[in-house]
């Protein structure tokens, strides 16, 4: 049985891994115990505001890389710890069965060999299905250079995967993190997705489940000199070349000092603005290029749909009662939740200013890009429009925490309704 | 105006709505601390089979899935929620057709808003909701939830724990759910009950303490969004915040 020493080594190095949703599988209970929840399940909340629905854990801390930002790396001096996958397995089940957790994400650092490692981390999923008879949620994470066929056998047995990107260029990564190479964590990631697509097509083996949640990857923004533009591009091409279901992102924190690596974090405002844009990517018909050209970040004052909005005022006003869906949804403020009810609700009621406010659709960005039955409610000037949108979004006693966002934009970064 | 006093349960609802629909200025209830209004007259209502049955039928009819949603109104820990669901089925009969996407009518919007709490509730408990491994395994989960969700737990924890006797007992309303790994039955019960622990329980209970606190990132503190998604109200049964 795993000790409260080593399960304090494992997770705190898992923590970072900023992914935690337990959702996108229908996996049923097939006689044993467990499922999963295709909308996710957050089981706890954690005093910084981040939900708790995996058990997140390493395998392994002792690790034969040496990437520069890593506090597990082989030259720091750390404590290592391993498991078993028996202990991992047991751990797993005694909190699932708990209600503790909605399931099992692993994870590992290079211990001996990629194949080794990687080998491993299946042998840990198989036996869960087999042995412990676990049909709850399982996130495997990918190691990088590991044999093709263990990769394979790994999308029969997880829910989803992950390979992360880590950062943002190759070349960044060639420099902090010198054993990975982008080819290595790319090439996976697409062998995965056409298994994926091929099961999918060949219905005799559609009941032959293959990583039903499909791929997820991780970047890590601030410790290289990426511009938003070049980022937002990247996860656009990983949406469309390999379907991915998300890209997160983790604003750099510095564990480690180095002379090629920041001293400082990267202020979580940036993080935000960027999971703000990310769902204007999947949700909202934005392009990476419209957001932000490939050299420039988002800017700070406002959130990327405000900003875009701003710079194009010539579309602006549109009218809630007649407007198609497609520009419903780029009126800063209004959220794909406030754009479906709209549109639902003007089929039976012509809707004025105060409807929509009853309706609960947040007007006090929104009011200066709409007309409500030809009547219009916000300002006419643009440049008084952007200084009435930046004091709000400055507004509070957060003011000076720069570095910290504001909990709306924080809260808007994680629902994705902007 | 008349007042309607119901006892709370559906039936006894939809036979004052037999009435109700058409008598326009009145209230129905079952709420017992009831402040009445000058003039106004209390009947006190008995669940009437036929007609209850007349008043579903005609739902049924003109909105099928409105029954559902009435059913999750009702649900709601809060004195006008038979009012809600009233004037819902008021507009359902003046329209005589499914109403739910008239999202700019305030019956349509309080309806969907009282519906949304429970729905809420009883999705958040699905993770919230702690068990605790009695002796002999069985496992027994205590909560006090808002509204009266015990119901609507239940089918996800029967297929997760398919085999596998649990109880699930809300505490603030005295009903249990029984499951012996067959059958399962609602039951009236105690408010507290005592359960000895099987072995294990303190271990595992105290790894998952350490656990919630070594995921922890205590240079980013945030804690009022750990309230607001995780109300302290529910802190009471889990044990990462005893
Ligand atoms: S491979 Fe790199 S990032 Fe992963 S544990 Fe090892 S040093 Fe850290």
């Amino acid at each position: 049985m795993i000790d409260a020493e080593r399960l304090k080594i494992l997770t705190e190095s898992a923590k970072y891994d900023v992914s935690c949703s337990s959702s996108g599988s229908r996996r049923k209970n097939e006689g044993g115990i467990g499922n999963a929840s295709f909308g996710g399940i957050c089981h706890s909340f954690t005093p910084d505001g981040r939900c708790i629905s995996l058990l997140k854990i390493l395998l392994s801390n002792r690790c034969a890389y040496n990437c520069l930002y890593c506090p597990n790396r082989a030259e720091a001096d750390v404590p290592r710890a391993s498991a078993t996958p028996d202990e991992i397995c047991e751990l797993t089940m005694a909190f699932y069965k708990r209600n503790y957790i909605e399931g099992l994400f692993l994870s590992s650092a290079v211990e001996g060999s990629p194949d080794a490692t990687m080998a491993k981390l299946v042998d840990t999923a198989v036996r869960l299905r087999k042995v412990y008879n676990f049909h709850g949620y399982i996130h495997l994470k990918g190691i990088p250079q590991a044999d093709k066929a263990l990769i394979s056998r790994a999308g029969l047995y997880a829910d989803r995967m992950s390979f992360n990107v880590e950062l943002p260029a190759e070349r960044s990564l060639r420099l902090l993190a010198p054993q990975k190479s982008r080819e290595g964590i790319l090439s996976p990631m697409k062998q995965l997705a056409l298994e994926k697509a091929a099961v999918k097509e060949d219905t005799a083996k559609a009941r032959k489940r293959f990583l039903p949640a499909g791929q997820t990857t991780q970047l890590i923004v601030g410790a290289s000199p990426e511009t938003d533009g070049q980022i937002l591009k990247l996860s656009e091409a990983l949406y469309r070349r390999f379907s991915l279901k998300r890209v997160y992102f983790s604003a750099y924190i510095p564990v480690v000092h180095h002379a090629l690596l920041p001293d400082t974090c990267t202020g979580l405002l940036r993080e935000h603005r960027l999971y703000q844009a990310d769902w204007l990517l999947r949700f909202y018909g934005f392009t990476a290029e419209e957001i932000a050209p490939e050299g420039e970040n988002l800017p700070e004052e406002y959130d990327p749909k405000c900003a875009w909005a701003l710079r194009h005022m010539q579309f602006f006003p549109i009218e809630i009662n007649k407007a198609p869906l497609e520009a419903l949804l780029r009126v800063p403020g209004i959220g794909t939740l406030g754009a479906y009810k709209i549109v639902k609700a003007r089929k039976f009621a012509r809707l004025g200013f105060g409807d929509l406010a009853k309706m609960r659709i947040v007007l006090k960005r929104a009011k200066h890009f709409i007309t409500c039955g030809g009547k219009f409610y916000g300002s006419e000037n643009v440049t008084s429009v952007k200084n009435l949108l930046m004091l709000e979004e400055r507004s509070g006693r957060y003011e000076q925490l720069s570095m910290f966002s504001t909990p709306e934009t924080s809260l808007s970064a994680l629902t994705g309704q902007l | 105006m008349n007042v309607y006093l119901t006892d709370g349960s559906e039936d006894c609802f939809y036979t004052a709505v037999f009435s109700a629909c058409t008598d326009r200025d009145c209230v129905v209830t079952s709420a017992r601390s009831l402040q009445l209004a000058l003039g106004s007259t209390v009947l006190v209502v008995r669940a009437d089979e036929e007609k209850c049955g007349r008043v579903k039928k005609k739902l049924q009819q003109y909105a099928p899935r409105s029954l559902a949603d009435i059913s999750l109104i009702l649900r709601r820990d809060s004195p006008g929620k038979e009012q809600t669901a009233l004037e819902y089925i008021r507009l359902i009969v003046q329209k005589k057709a499914p109403v739910g996407d008239m999202l700019s009518h305030p019956a349509v919007i309080a309806a969907r808003e009282e519906k949304k709490k429970v729905t809420l509730e009883a999705h958040r408990f699905t993770g919230f909701l702690r068990f605790i491994e009695g002796e002999g395994g069985i496992l027994y989960a205590p909560f006090a939830p808002d509204n009266d969700i015990l119901e609507l737990l239940l089918p996800h924890f029967l297929a997760r724990f398919r085999g596998m006797p649990f109880i699930i007992h809300d505490t603030a309303r005295g009903r249990a759910a029984l499951y012996n790994g067959k059958e399962c039955v609602v039951a009236e019960t105690e408010k507290k009950v005592e359960i000895p622990l099987a072995e294990r329980e303190a271990h595992f209970r105290a790894l998952w303490k350490d656990y919630y606190e070594a995921v922890n990132i205590a240079a980013r503190p945030h804690e009022r969004q750990m309230k607001g998604y995780m109300p302290v109200r529910y802190w009471k049964f889990m044990p990462e915040k005893q």
